[in-house]
């Protein structure tokens, strides 16, 4: 006989909040590609907007744009991950770059992009560093360095984000391996150490960074708030322009928009199957050479370089923080002074009363949706110890897949067909819908932070436990709970965060009734003040700071007598 | 009091992993079970304490004190456990996880004096307050073992739990437990490698199923 549970109402919960959203978004948002979208008056199926889409002057451009940019940042992000940790990986080096990654990660990719901008641009804190005495210039050239046509700049600030992202996966994933014994085993053959990752451990890494290196690639190719601080502008990003026709006073360039939220779509489904076959294809094609007993690889005598890449990409992040720190208390700075000539704290009192409205607004969706998230995510995997101690087995590849399904497809090409849901059901604009768009997205994260942690406890505590108090609920939250109450926290901040970052849900689901600390942010890149922008975009990064720090140090205070809790 | 395994076999897919068992084990009474690794000594214990996977086919009956135990979830078993690794609670400090055990319907002051009490019996007063991780192995064995019996179990399983100790440590905690077993008069089943461990004149060999001399 099957045993069941209540429990298993959790698992049916989380595929109906991912699933559904996604699969009805996207069904909602094609019907309108065809030219069925009743509410504006279109009742007549045809492939109308198909052409126009792709006779639209700004097709080709744009979607060159898109893939130079989004394949391009996964490529190169990818390579540069595995390069530096191939030659530093254990060195001191090492430890400090595992240091300094946090600030570079912790940063929201809007606030990071304007960093960078502040940084790089024409008239930027570098060229005013080095003007005029090295370059002669005594006002910012005439450069197109920020916003070039074939998106060159989305794509280096795309890899600069996305390369720490996937270190840190690549380090997750060394865990889930016999790393220390196949070097161990590697060096005792006499392999050299670039030789030991290229031919023993890259091959076991690679199935376990598939969904990671999809989800950059994903992410990359339809990117919007990035894309429009740094990406090209006439015409923008694919997704950009979508996103433009969406919110195009002329109603009836939706359906031109859901056309190319289809497109887009499709594009992403064709790059990350190529992406599949590509990997495949490598991985037959080098077979052969894994081994046939090359001990020294000439990559090993590149190892300065990965040096340089490491401090470049550790001194980046604190860069950037800097300069946004600078720009906020600016009053007067001149080019090319290398600092300003006059400091104020009048854009941060100009700016306050909005960002405190604003991060009542981000901070209150970013709480329910984790909140929910976080009983949801921990519902699903006591489901599955009460599955697995009732026989049951859990696929923890299809489980892990599902969580990856909202960071697969771009938000883009459904997040239209959500808000037509919304509207359909009359809660558009509302707190529910707020927090059921960030849910989506917040959700996959707090099960990915969380699981690993949380199938690793040892469930014999919660046996003692149970004989001991003989109560199920108490053992829980007296017992289990406590003791998982740092992994707990920490993927509740992730949660946050994400939330806190989110652009396009917000502004679909919002629709113009909310606004963010994020979504303002953004709105002030496209040519605000710079010392305004710089007090948003700090401000954007100093929320999930706050809320990283709570949920670091809660823990540390209320345990700082166990020390077997600090561990 | 008594605890009656009774024609007890555990099978996983259909092939069983030891003989029958059939023991009756009275109040104050210590029955070691020993037998090679894998062969299904700490799959009795869990099919005991009601935390045996249901991957696991289960024959026969167990009865505490003539209720018997099969339908009934693990908290309801009353049957306290005793692993090799203590499981003391790492965010509690030593009085919190003696207290954990108690019944919630007790006094706090009545709680505390039992605390003490147990404490001084085992040559602990005084270490209520402290941090379980700055305890010896010794120690946190006692401190593991008292908070299995201030939750006034009917019975008590034992998992080996002398396996991790030192030779010195493993006599004197060894001593500590049977004499608890004896005052708390209780039933108890003592999984073992070691035939040291064994009490009394024989033990139960899982794999022939028979009991043996020690």
């Amino acid at each position: 006989m099957r045993v069941k549970s209540t429990l298993v109402l959790f698992p049916i919960l989380c595929l109906i909040l991912l699933l559904a959203p996604i699969l009805l978004g996207l069904v909602s948002t094609w019907l309108p590609a065809f030219g069925y979208m009743p509410v504006i008056g279109a009742t007549h199926f045809s492939l109308s907007y198909f052409n126009a889409l792709f006779q639209h002057p700004a097709f080709t451009a744009s979607v060159t744009s898109t893939l130079v940019s989004g394949i391009g940042a996964t490529v190169l992000s990818l390579a540069l991950a595995f390069w530096v940790i191939m030659h530093l990986y254990g060195t001191r080096s090492w430890a400090f770059l595992q240091k300094s990654l946090s600030p570079l990660l912790a940063m929201p990719h809007a606030a990071f992009a304007i960093g960078i901008a502040l940084l790089i641009s024409p008239s930027g804190w570098l060229l005013r560093i080095i003007s005029p005495d090295i370059t002669g210039f005594d006002s910012p050239p005439d450069w197109l360095i920020l916003k070039d046509p074939k998106g060159y700049s989305l794509l280096f600030v795309l890899v600069l984000k996305e390369t720490p992202f996937l270190i840190l996966m690549i380090l997750s994933a060394l865990n889930q391996i016999k790393f220390r014994e196949t070097f161990w085993v590697g060096s005792s053959l006499g392999y050299s150490s670039i030789r030991i990752w290229s031919r023993l451990v890259i091959p076991q890494l690679m199935p376990k960074l598939r969904l990671p290196i999809l989800a950059v690639a994903a992410y990359s190719l339809s990117v919007v708030d990035i894309s429009l601080i740094v990406g090209p502008s006439a015409p923008p990003t694919f997704a950009v322009l979508i996103n433009r026709w969406f919110n195009d006073p002329d109603v009836s360039m939706r359906l031109l928009g859901s056309a190319g939220a289809v497109v887009l779509f499709l594009i992403v489904a064709l790059v990350l199957l190529s992406i599949l076959i590509i990997e495949q294809l490598l991985a037959k094609t080098t077979a052969s050479n894994l081994v046939n007993g090359s001990r020294r690889s000439i990559i090993s005598t590149l190892r300065p370089l990965a040096y340089g890449l490491n401090y470049s990409l550790s001194i980046i992040g604190i860069v950037c923080l800097a300069v946004l720190i600078i720009w906020s208390f600016t009053q007067v700075w001149r080019f090319p002074d290398a600092l300003p000539s006059a400091y104020s704290l009048k854009y941060w009192a100009k700016s306050w009363p909005n960002l405190v409205d604003l991060s009542i607004t981000s901070v209150t969706i970013a709480l329910a949706s984790t909140l929910i998230s976080a009983i949801i995510v921990v519902g699903c995997l006591e489901f599955e110890v009460w599955a697995k101690r009732n026989g049951q087995s859990i696929n923890h590849q299809r489980v892990l897949l599902l969580n990856y399904l909202p960071l697969l497809i771009p938000q883009i090409a459904f997040i239209f067909g959500v808000q037509v849901l919304l509207l359909w059901a009359h809660v558009e604009g509302t707190w529910f819908s707020m927090v059921w768009s960030h849910l989506i997205f917040v959700l996959p994260y707090v099960f990915l932070t969380l699981s690993g942690v949380y199938r690793g406890y040892d469930q014999r505590f919660y046996d003692v436990a149970l004989t001991l108090s003989g109560s199920k609920w108490k053992s829980f939250y007296q017992i289990k709970l406590p003791m998982l109450l740092k992994p707990l926290l920490y993927s509740t901040a992730i949660g946050c965060s994400v939330s806190l970052a989110q652009y396009l849900p917000t502004l679909f689901a919002g629709a113009g009734r909310f606004s963010t600390v994020t979504t303002e942010t953004v709105n002030l890149a496209s040519g605000s003040d710079r010392r305004v922008m710089a007090v948003y975009a700090l401000w954007q990064f100093a929320i999930p700071l706050i809320i990283f720090a709570l949920a670091i140090g809660l823990p540390n205070r209320i345990f700082k007598d166990r020390v077997a809790m600090k561990s | 009091m008594s605890l009656l395994i009774n024609h007890l076999k555990i099978s996983i897919n259909g092939k069983s992993l030891f003989p029958e068992v059939h023991m009756e084990i009275t109040k104050g009474n210590i029955q070691t079970l020993m037998g090679p690794s894998g062969c299904g000594k700490s799959t009795i214990l869990a099919a005991i304490s009601g935390t045996l996977s249901t991957n696991f086919s289960i024959a026969g009956e167990i009865f505490l004190d003539d209720l018997p135990l099969m339908n009934l979830p693990t908290e309801e078993r009353q049957v306290g456990i005793l692993f090799q690794d203590d499981l003391l609670f790492p965010h509690f400090n030593v009085c919190q996880n003696l207290m954990f055990a108690l019944p919630q319907n007790i006094s706090k002051k009545v709680k505390l004096s039992r605390i003490f009490q147990a404490l001084e019996s085992a040559g602990l007063q005084g270490f209520d307050k402290r941090d379980i991780a700055t305890l010896s192995g010794g120690q946190r064995a006692r401190i593991s073992m008292l908070r299995a019996l201030l939750a006034e179990p009917k019975a008590i399983l034992l998992d080996e739990p002398f396996s991790k100790l030192d030779a010195e440590l493993k006599l004197s905690f060894r001593e500590f437990v049977f004499n608890k077993i004896k005052e708390m008069n209780i039933p108890a089943l003592l999984v073992s490698h070691d035939r040291a461990d064994c009490y009394g004149d024989q033990y139960f060999d899982l794999q022939t199923g028979q009991f043996k001399q020690c």
